[in-house]
């Protein structure tokens, strides 16, 4: 479904991913976990044509896609919904008017439709009656989730999550959580979730992938990475909570 | 060595600003912005500068009436107070003035919110639901800045003139119809002219500067304040060398086709 074949990025002199090689297979629910500043962003930005990459290829549903125009990369972007980390709400619109944002820019629906998709996608992330509420009056969880809802709107076969739950008390993060589970389940999507949540990446996750300085330093089950011997990944499972 | 690196930087900055204008005008030429949007930015900037403009344009007038009046009682002049006043304030000090009164409120205001908007990765997010920023987010606030400069250098013009009256009155007790009266005479077709370019290449540095400066964020809350320091800096720089520029070109080209500029 999704491929990344030697991808590099840099930032002026400096190299954020390096040479980054990556198959996501449809239907999977892979982690990628990493400490901050080691690209795990930008990957994710990489692949929706936010950033464009320096070198390698990037495939999706069997198409080359690094070297897509702005346009081109407008059906990527239906295909491939991103929840930034941060909620990302237009203040000055309704939260309706938020989620159904991307439905009026990508599709031309009836209005009957897109009423009944913005009710739909709430209704998914359990938020039915805030649709006419103001972002500024909900608070920052439901704004999360309201976020999530504005992606799912468009059904997307592929969800990419940034840090869904950096920032996030424990109880509303296990509700995040749950519902990542849930939604990808349910909507059979692919999922990539960039995440330094070592516990719930074991609990969720078909395949985790650590993350080191732009380099993929250990993937596999969360099985396989429970025993992994590599340092970085020990430390991350020192802070599991059990 | 320092200083080089400095004004290499500097020169890749205005590259960028100016890469970015370029793109603003494409977009325009290719996918206008909704009108809705557009008289809805018109409306916020003209309002927000709406009183700052017409203060800073009545004690315009009544500094140029000061000035003037000083100066022309020795030659007994006093009766074109008014026109010689409203003509500098047309030319020269009201596009000057409005610019700078816009950068310090619109300008900042606009790159605290696109930069807030970047940061906060809603620009992001814009695309990732199909949408153009260029075109629904900085095309819209470009051209309102534009065209709200306008309103508001003729605001500050007739502030402007009403402060000379209040001035020249109480000073030199020229009425206000003595000083009206050589307005249309001195006022000429020319300085009208010469005021409407310098206010609409000010306005087009102002909302270039202000939207780049925005859009090309980095870095958290800190960014979003260097955001805004920078613009008010490079705007202000910006139009003095463009005020300098426009009226060395319009010297050179009055004595190229009329042979003096008297
Ligand atoms: N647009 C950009 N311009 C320059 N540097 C960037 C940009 N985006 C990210 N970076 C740098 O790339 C590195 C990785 O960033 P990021 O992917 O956001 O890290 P994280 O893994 O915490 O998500 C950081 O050091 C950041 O400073
Ligand atoms: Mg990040």
């Amino acid at each position: 479904m999704i491929q990344f074949e030697k991808v590099v990025k840099r930032f002026g002199p400096r190299t954020i991913l390096k040479e980054l090689t990556l198959h996501v297979p449809a239907g999977e629910i892979l982690f990628i976990l990493g400490t901050s500043g080691t690209g795990k962003s930008v990957l994710l930005k990489t692949l929706v044509g936010l950033l464009r990459p320096d070198e390698g290829e990037i495939w999706i549903d069997g198409q080359e896609v690094s070297k897509f125009s702005e346009i081109e990369y407008l059906g990527i972007r239906k295909k491939c919904g991103m929840v930034f980390q941060q909620p990302a709400l237009f203040d000055s619109l309704t939260v309706f008017e938020n989620v159904a944002f991307g439905l009026r820019r990508h599709y031309r629906l009836p209005e009957a439709e897109i009423v009944s998709r913005v009710h739909s996608s709430l209704a998914a992330v359990h938020l039915p009656d805030a649709s006419e509420k103001m972002p500024g009056e909900i608070s920052y969880g439901m704004q999360k989730r309201v976020s999530l809802a504005r992606t799912l709107a468009l059904r997307p076969q592929v969800l990419l999550f940034d840090e869904p739950t950096t920032g996030l008390d424990p109880i509303t993060t296990a509700s995040v959580n749950l519902l990542i589970e849930e939604l990808s389940r349910q909507f059979s999507t692919t999922s990539i979730v960039v995440s330094h949540d070592m516990t719930c990446a074991l609990s969720i996750a078909d395949r985790i992938i650590m993350l080191d300085q732009g380099r993929i330093v250990e993937e596999g089950s969360p099985d396989h990475m429970k025993r992994s011997q590599v340092p970085l990944v020990k430390e991350f499972l020192a802070e599991v909570v059990t | 060595m320092n200083s080089l690196v400095i004004l290499n930087s500097v020169i890749d900055e205005i590259g960028s600003a100016l890469l970015f204008f370029v793109n603003i005008l494409k977009t325009l030429m290719r996918r206008p912005c909704s009108r809705d949007e557009l008289f809805q930015q018109i409306w916020k900037v003209t309002m927000q500068s709406l009183v700052t403009t017409g203060l800073a344009g009545f004690f315009v007038g009544a500094i140029m009436a000061v000035q003037f009046t000083l100066q022309m009682r020795e030659f007994g002049a006093l009766g074109y107070l008014g026109g010689l006043a409203t003509s500098a304030t047309v030319r020269e000090v009201g596009p000057l003035l409005i610019a700078f009164m816009l950068a310090g409120k619109v300008g900042a205001f606009t790159s605290a919110e696109l930069g807030t908007m970047r940061v906060t990765e809603q620009l992001d997010a814009i695309r990732c639901l199909g949408a153009d920023p260029l075109q629904e987010i900085i095309l819209p606030r470009f051209l309102a800045i534009i065209c709200a400069s306008f309103f508001l250098l003729g605001l500050g013009l007739v502030m402007s003139i009403g402060g000379g009256i209040l001035l020249g009155g109480l000073l030199a007790q020229v009425s206000v119809e003595e000083y009206l009266r050589h307005i249309p005479a001195i006022v000429t077709l020319s300085s009208i002219a010469n005021g409407l370019v310098k206010c609409f290449i000010f306005a087009v540095i102002l909302a270039t500067v202000c939207t780049y400066k925005g859009y090309t964020t980095t870095g958290g809350a800190k960014g979003v304040g260097l955001a805004v320091v920078n613009t008010a800096v490079s705007t202000m720089v910006g139009i003095v060398v463009a005020d300098w520029l426009t009226s060395f070109i319009a010297d050179v080209a009055i004595r190229a086709f009329v042979g003096s500029p008297f």
